[in-house]
Order: C-alpha cells, then sequence, then structure tokens
C-alpha cells in the first residue's frame, strides 16, 4: 500500500503552478541582469498558458492533421475576450 | 563573449560534505550544473553563454515564445525539486543571472545572515500546497433550503403579486449568492485553522479564476503550509478525510508538493 504523500507526489504539475512560484515567489536576489517580467499579472500569463493549452488540445483532438487556423484564431478570440485582456495578437 | 551564471538555489555549505553533487543538465541542455562555495553557503548554478542568452534574448523569449518558456520553467523548477530532495535549497526567481563568479559570491556574502536563519527555518521541513474547490451547485441547493433567512423570504416573496415577486426573487438570488461565498470561506476557513495543527507555517493564496484552473469548479481556497517531514503524511490523511466526508457537498481538495520552499524563503 502506498502512502497518501507517494499518491500525491507522482501527480502531474500544471505549468501554470509552475510559473505562479518561479516568477513571483523564488527568492528574488541582487542579479546582474534583472529578468524581471514587469508586473506578471496571473491573468495575462494566464492567457498565454491557455492558448499554448488549447492549441496542444487542438493538436491532440485532431491528430497528425495541421491545426486549422480559423479554428485556432477563434478559440484564441474568444479566450482573449474571456479574460478581458487587450488583444496582443495581431492577426 | 564570457559566461554567465545562472543561480538555481543556494544551499547549506555543510549539507554538500555529506554527500556528492549529482549530475545535471544546465539551462542550455548541455552544460552540468555545479557547486559555488561561499563561506557556509553553496550556490548551485550553470554557465550560460552570454552571447546566445543576453537579457534582450531572455526578454524576448519569455514574451513571445511560450513553448520556450514552458520547457525552460520546467527545467528550473525540476532542477531546484531535485535538489530540494537531497538538500536544503532556497530556490531562486526563474533567470537569475550573474556575470561573473566574483558579483555572484559577493551578493552571496553579503546575504549570508538571512540565508542562515531562512536554512534554519526550511531544514527538515517541506511545503506544501492546497487548493479547495467547490462545486457551488449542490453547496447552493444546501444554502438556499437550510438558511432560514432565505427561506422566510421565499415565503414573503410566494405572497406577494406577480410583478413584484419578478424583482423580489432576482433579490433572493443575490441574497443566497452572497450566502453561498459566504458559507464556503466560512468552512475553508474553519479547514485551514484545522490544519494549521500540523504546520509551521501557513499562507493563504489569492484564488485562481476559471479562466485559469480550467474547472467547472470554483476555487475557494488556496494556500501553502510549511510542514515537518514527519507530519506531512498524517497532514494529508486529514485532507484525505475532509474529501470523504465533504465530496458529496460538491468539495474537491487538490493537494500538491513537496514545492521547493518558495513561498517560505522570503528575505524580506
Amino acid at each position: 500500500m502506498s502512502t497518501v504523500r507517494e499518491t500525491i507526489e507522482n501527480k502531474d504539475i500544471g505549468l501554470i503552478d509552475i510559473l505562479d512560484v518561479i516568477l513571483d515567489k523564488g527568492v528574488a536576489i541582487k542579479a546582474d541582469l534583472v529578468i524581471s517580467i514587469a508586473g506578471v499579472d496571473l491573468v495575462y500569463l494566464d492567457l498565454r498558458v491557455l492558448i499554448a493549452s488549447v492549441e496542444s488540445l487542438v493538436q491532440a483532438q485532431q491528430g497528425n492533421r495541421t491545426i486549422n487556423s480559423a479554428d485556432f484564431d477563434q478559440q484564441r478570440e474568444a479566450l482573449t475576450d474571456a479574460t478581458g485582456q487587450p488583444n496582443k495578437w495581431q492577426d | 563573449m564570457g559566461d554567465l551564471l545562472y543561480l538555481y538555489g543556494l544551499i547549506p555549505t555543510k549539507e554538500t560534505t555529506e554527500q556528492s553533487f549529482p549530475s545535471f543538465k544546465g539551462f542550455d541542455n548541455e552544460r552540468e550544473l555545479y557547486p559555488i562555495p561561499v563561506g557556509d553557503t553553496t550556490a548551485i548554478v550553470c554557465n550560460l553563454d552570454s552571447g546566445e542568452y543576453s537579457e534582450d534574448s531572455i526578454k524576448e523569449k519569455i514574451n513571445n515564445d511560450m513553448q520556450w518558456l514552458q520547457e525552460k520553467a520546467f527545467h528550473h523548477h525540476e532542477t531546484v525539486l531535485t535538489l530540494s530532495k537531497a538538500f536544503t535549497v532556497i530556490p531562486l526567481k526563474f533567470c537569475t543571472l550573474y556575470k561573473n563568479k566574483d558579483s555572484l559570491t559577493q551578493t552571496v556574502q553579503s546575504n549570508q545572515a538571512k540565508m542562515e536563519s531562512t536554512f534554519e527555518l526550511l531544514e527538515g521541513n517541506e511545503e506544501w500546497n492546497l487548493k479547495i474547490y467547490c462545486d457551488d451547485k449542490i453547496l447552493k441547493e444546501q444554502v438556499s433550503e437550510n438558511n432560514p433567512a432565505i427561506e422566510a423570504k421565499r415565503i414573503e416573496i410566494n405572497e406577494l403579486p406577480k410583478g413584484r415577486q419578478f424583482f423580489e426573487k432576482k433579490k433572493l438570488d443575490k441574497l443566497i449568492e452572497s450566502e453561498l461565498e459566504e458559507e464556503k470561506n466560512r468552512v475553508s476557513e474553519e479547514i485551514h485553522f484545522q490544519l494549521k495543527e500540523f504546520v509551521l507555517q501557513g499562507n493563504v493564496k489569492r484564488n485562481w479564476s476559471k479562466d485559469v484552473t480550467g474547472k467547472d469548479e470554483n476555487m475557494t481556497w488556496n494556500s501553502v503550509y510549511l510542514i515537518p517531514k514527519s507530519d506531512v503524511e498524517p497532514f494529508l490523511e486529514k485532507i484525505q478525510q475532509y474529501e470523504k466526508e465533504m465530496k458529496e457537498m460538491g468539495w474537491q481538495f487538490a493537494p500538491s508538493g513537496p514545492w521547493p520552499a518558495y513561498h517560505f524563503s522570503s528575505f524580506s
């Protein structure tokens, strides 16, 4: 019998969980190159993560077929709309 | 051009003498990680070609190349996570870079005292995250049926003329919504309070919207805990017990960990 810990430890962690901590919560000490992602807004970040996940979802659903860019654009617009963020993608 | 140093994390030097340093591929997926001891603290770094990885080119990638960000974020996290399984680690922010060893050494030296107290806090403890979700539908019915104020209001509305009922029902819906939010908060806070029995520290984080989580259920609680290793199993068993008891009411519990101590290594 595995412990509760072992069961949970082996679960996959989402990208968003990782970005949330390594961009926002990792220790910030004085560095020579400051790669600060200015005012990382989780919502903005999410939009990009979502788009990436929609992209892979579309790929998975369509098997080996190429992504239909019209479908993708449509989903992307819906997501942009849903999060109320300005559209950073130029058509 | 010379190399940059990518700093992943800091570990107590005394722990590095007890075991050999494992082999890891670095940020460029070619060169290996290695330790740089600076007194009582050891920095874990890898070299990066400064031509390829300039400040501008990294910013450009982060902002425009989602796949790159994803790959490197996973790399950073997995490296720090593996380190944290063998050592007490202060995890650094993604893309903390130094131009040379002297500069890194100076920074580490000037933060020595803070690092020591952080190592002391972290040693033998683990960071765990708990997200609680709730299917509002089931709980809403419960709140709607079992709340005396709501029930009284409903009876009152039924006796009103049809035209007024419409607006009063709208108001009632709002009342149910706010009672529902209060109930979710109350329950989550109570759980957080009970879990504190197992933990050294607990912080409450912001809830994520459904857009972020991609789940049908709303996130009602998001918290992180620093827990002594030996108390992790009872902590998780307690969460499992909540899950069993509350599942039918639409509650879901998603613990994750152990995480490198991202939330408990703050230097401020």
